[in-house]
């Protein structure tokens, strides 16, 4: 900015949703001079992004994105930011909304260091939704290593328990703090901009692609946690049935993708997932076998379409035009085979490997739990940005499927019509 | 293969494959899901994928002539799982039908029974030609006498079967020359398509391949081997062994009465009789069974006329068949004479109708499966 207009003060933003989004979204509304507060539902920002193991196509760790911004928040004093939190209800119109927002607590204050000694005197064991299920952690935990905020959780399931007393015990900071208690809180504030994000399509749902019920067929988000160093598997690409290596792969696109039985939308980023996840393996095992079978692969735009053409060069990546739609299990080997028909030779081909990934698409967290405002949605459950109206807006995967960069620059531009929003009163 | 293909799309025969019942058609975007679902569908060029493109493009010589549409029972599976919603069974199924009107060697017969308006045309031609012939003939007696009910006193059996015997033979025509250019388009699409490398059809070996599908197709085994409508099976295996009943029954009374010189009605003791009764009451619970079966999946399948046609009139067949005998054994003698005649419309119908109709797929079906036995393609 070349002379220091300051923005009238004349309002705050809501962003709702602390994912790649909301995140951009908060922070370009606030580094231009605007009051936000940040409502995340997780105890920790970065939502999806912060799961991946690595951003297509550059190749490079997530974190490193992420950190930047956290840094970016953490030096901002106009960004105001609640994890474990909720929008419970939103009244009012453009310019003046009252927003009701739900706390749960984390029973562990600012004082938390990070130490982990809570963690050590904790005994019980919980599934990791942020690992999906593939690892537990203990029920005191840090989300992650790079969490933002870096505090500790004291999950709700052993509120109650000897364990949650023995983390208090254990802290020496006075950092755990079990008497906290659930609070809502009322917020004024000019505009909403809803980055509620998206959640991966529940793959046991597709029941001819046998996600649930044999152990070598897991999900593209499950393929990040096993490739990312801080996963289940610390990095290494292994099948869940008995971890060994896998000499084959094969990616299923499509899956629950651009089918009215399931998400009846391309879901956009699925085909450069796979082709990312594709380098994880040749990685990590350079005589691997890769059979990525689509129905069309999607790779828009000119890095994304160069990253497709150095995959499709590799001799051991072969893609084949034909959806998956039967797989089965050797109940010997718990090798998968899946079935599709290559539609350019004419031939059924019935493709044994050592694991299956799905390319599940991506699901507006809205489809599953409408929002407690007067939005309207896609049949999809994606919000509908209707700007004549004004005051709320959805950035990110909350409108559309979209890839990382797609959704910063989105989420800039709905930060600008926050602003105009405020401006125009 | 040959090595270049010229492509004459026709857009009339996209629009009549819309019209028999294909009408989602366009919606496919070939990702072949289809093909996979099919549980009947062979590995080396498994159908429906590679129709729906063809039907797509008009491609009507890929479509016609080609066997796999005949292997396809109509199960729903690939429609099922259809992500686009382009129900390549229902396509296939108007592909079929539009197949049969193609091999009878009179189009405008088959464009006849399929066109909804001309119904009663259809229905009136059998009746008219009845009227017209047994007044010409005098054998249609409209004071029948005798204290017992007896059909034949009403209508002459001779007169029966002067309308009879040229229909059947008709259609065993008809059947002949269509059975004839649909091998020959058979085999010549199998080989363009690289189905099979047989280059010329040995009449012997495909006779064996006729013979060996023919006890798997009493058995419904390829309808069992969906999973989708497999309770289909049970209603069409009465129909079918109804059918096959009666056909049974209607020679031997043949023979009885020219060669044996014997009237009817004949007693209810008679086990052939038993036969009789036995077929066309599986006949009727079979085709209502098939109309609860349609009328319960009217989203997941299309119902187009030419299968309510058949069905309906695989119902009327028997139900008008045994009233006639309830009503003479009852002795309403003026309900059962109507009834009587009704039915006799309904079996001209069947004789003369046939090669035209969606009951076709008997012989083309049976001819289809007997080819793929024989060129050995699973």
């Amino acid at each position: 900015m070349t002379e220091d207009k300051a923005a009238p003060a004349s309002g705050i933003i809501l962003v709702v949703g602390g994912g790649i989004s909301g995140l951009t979204t908060a922070l370009e509304a606030a580094e231009v001079g605007y009051e936000v507060f940040l409502v995340e539902k997780n105890p920790y920002l970065g939502g999806r992004v912060a799961q991946l193991n690595q951003y297509f196509p550059k190749l490079c760790p997530p974190t490193c994105g992420l950190e930047i911004n956290f840094r970016r928040i953490k030096d901002n004093p106009r960004i105001k930011v609640f994890t474990l939190a909720e929008v419970t209800k939103v009244d009012g119109a453009a310019g003046n909304y009252d927003v009701s927002i739900e706390l749960s607590p984390r029973y562990v204050n600012e004082n938390c260091t990070c130490c982990g000694d809570c963690a050590a005197a904790c005994e019980t064991e919980i599934d990791s939704d942020y690992d999906f299920g593939m690892k537990k952690v203990k029920g005191a935990y840090l989300p992650f290593e790079m969490a933002f905020p870096s505090r500790y959780v004291i999950s709700p399931q052993i509120i109650g328990t000897d364990d949650a007393q023995k983390c208090a015990d254990a802290c020496q900071y006075d950092a755990v703090d079990l008497t906290m208690q659930p609070k809502t809180i009322d917020l004024s504030v000019g505009a909403i901009v809803w980055s509620t994000g998206w959640e991966p399509y529940d793959a046991t749902k597709i029941d001819n692609l046998g996600f649930g019920q044999y152990a070598n067929i897991i999900t593209n988000m499950m393929m990040e946690r096993l490739a990312a160093p801080n996963g289940p598997t610390k990095g290494n690409i292994v099948r869940p049935s008995d971890d060994k290596a896998p000499e084959s792969i094969a990616f299923v696109q499509c899956a629950g993708s651009r089918d009215e039985n399931h998400l009846p939308y391309c879901s956009y980023i699925c085909c450069m997932a796979s082709l990312k996840q594709a380098t994880y393996v040749r990685e990590r095992y350079p005589e691997a076998k890769i059979y990525i079978f689509y129905i069309d692969l999607r790779a828009p735009g000119y890095r994304y379409e160069q990253f497709y053409n150095k995959i499709k060069e590799d001799e051991n990546v072969f893609f084949i035009k034909g959806k998956v739609a039967e797989v089965s299990e050797d109940a010997g080997s718990k090798n998968i085979t899946v079935v599709a028909e290559n539609a350019v030779t004419g031939e059924k081909i019935h493709q044994t490997v050592d694991m299956a990934v799905l390319a599940t698409g991506m699901q507006p967290t809205a489809a599953n739990a409408k929002l407690p405002a007067d939005l309207t949605y896609t049949e999809d459950g994606f919000i509908i940005n209707d700007f004549a109206k004004g005051g709320m807006f959805a950035s990110g995967c909350a409108n559309k499927p979209l890839d990382v960069v797609s959704s910063n620059q989105n989420a800039t531009g709905m930060a600008l019509k926050a602003i105009q929003t405020l401006v125009r009163r | 293969m040959a090595d270049a293909y010229v492509v004459e799309p026709d857009v009339g025969f996209i629009n009549e494959i819309k019209g028999l019942g294909g009408g989602d058609l366009k919606k496919c975007f070939q990702c072949a899901t289809c093909s996979v679902a099919c549980p009947i569908a062979p590995d080396n060029k498994p159908f429906p994928r590679k129709e729906m493109i063809a039907a797509s493009w008009g491609l009507k010589d890929k479509l016609v002539g080609n066997g796999d549409i005949w292997l396809c029972h109509n199960c729903g599976d690939c429609s099922t799982l259809c992500p686009r919603g382009a129900k390549p069974g229902d396509v296939l199924s108007a592909i079929r039908a539009y197949a049969v009107i193609e091999y009878g060697p009179v189009k405008a017969i088959g464009k006849l029974i399929n066109n909804p308006k001309m119904l009663p045309v259809v229905l009136g031609i059998p009746a008219v030609l009845f009227i017209v012939i047994g007044l010409i003939t005098g054998l249609l007696d409209f004071t029948p006498e005798g204290d017992k009910i007896a059909h034949g006193h009403f209508f002459s059996t001779w007169l029966v079967d002067i309308m009879m015997i040229p229909a059947a033979i008709w259609t065993v025509a008809n059947f002949a020359i269509g059975i004839k250019r649909f091998l020959g388009d058979m085999h010549r699409n199998a080989l363009q398509d690289g189905k099979t490398d047989i280059q010329k059809i040995d009449p012997k070996g495909f006779i064996m391949g006729l013979v060996r599908v023919i006890l798997p197709i009493l058995k419904h085994d390829k309808f069992n081997e969906c999973s989708e409508n497999k309770d289909r099976a049970t209603a069409h295996m009465m129909v079918l062994f109804g059918f096959i009943g009666l056909f049974i029954v209607t020679n031997i009374f043949f023979v009885a009465l020219y060669g044996l010189q014997l009237h009817g009605p004949y007693s209810q003791l008679n086990p052939v009789k038993w036969l009789g009764n036995v077929a066309g009451i599986s006949l009727i619970i079979g085709s209502l069974l098939m109309i609860k079966n349609r009328l319960a999946k009217k989203e997941d399948q299309v119902s187009s006329y030419k299968d309510w046609w058949l069905i309906i009139w695989a119902l009327s067949l028997g139900v008008t068949g045994l009233l006639a005998e309830m009503t003479r054994l009852a002795g309403v003698a003026g309900l059962s004479y109507f009834i009587y005649f009704v039915h006799l419309m309904f079996v001209w119908s069947l004789f003369f109708f046939i090669a035209y109709s969606k009951l076709a797929h008997l012989v083309y079906r049976t001819m289809a499966l007997g080819y793929n036995e024989y060129i050995g393609r699973q």
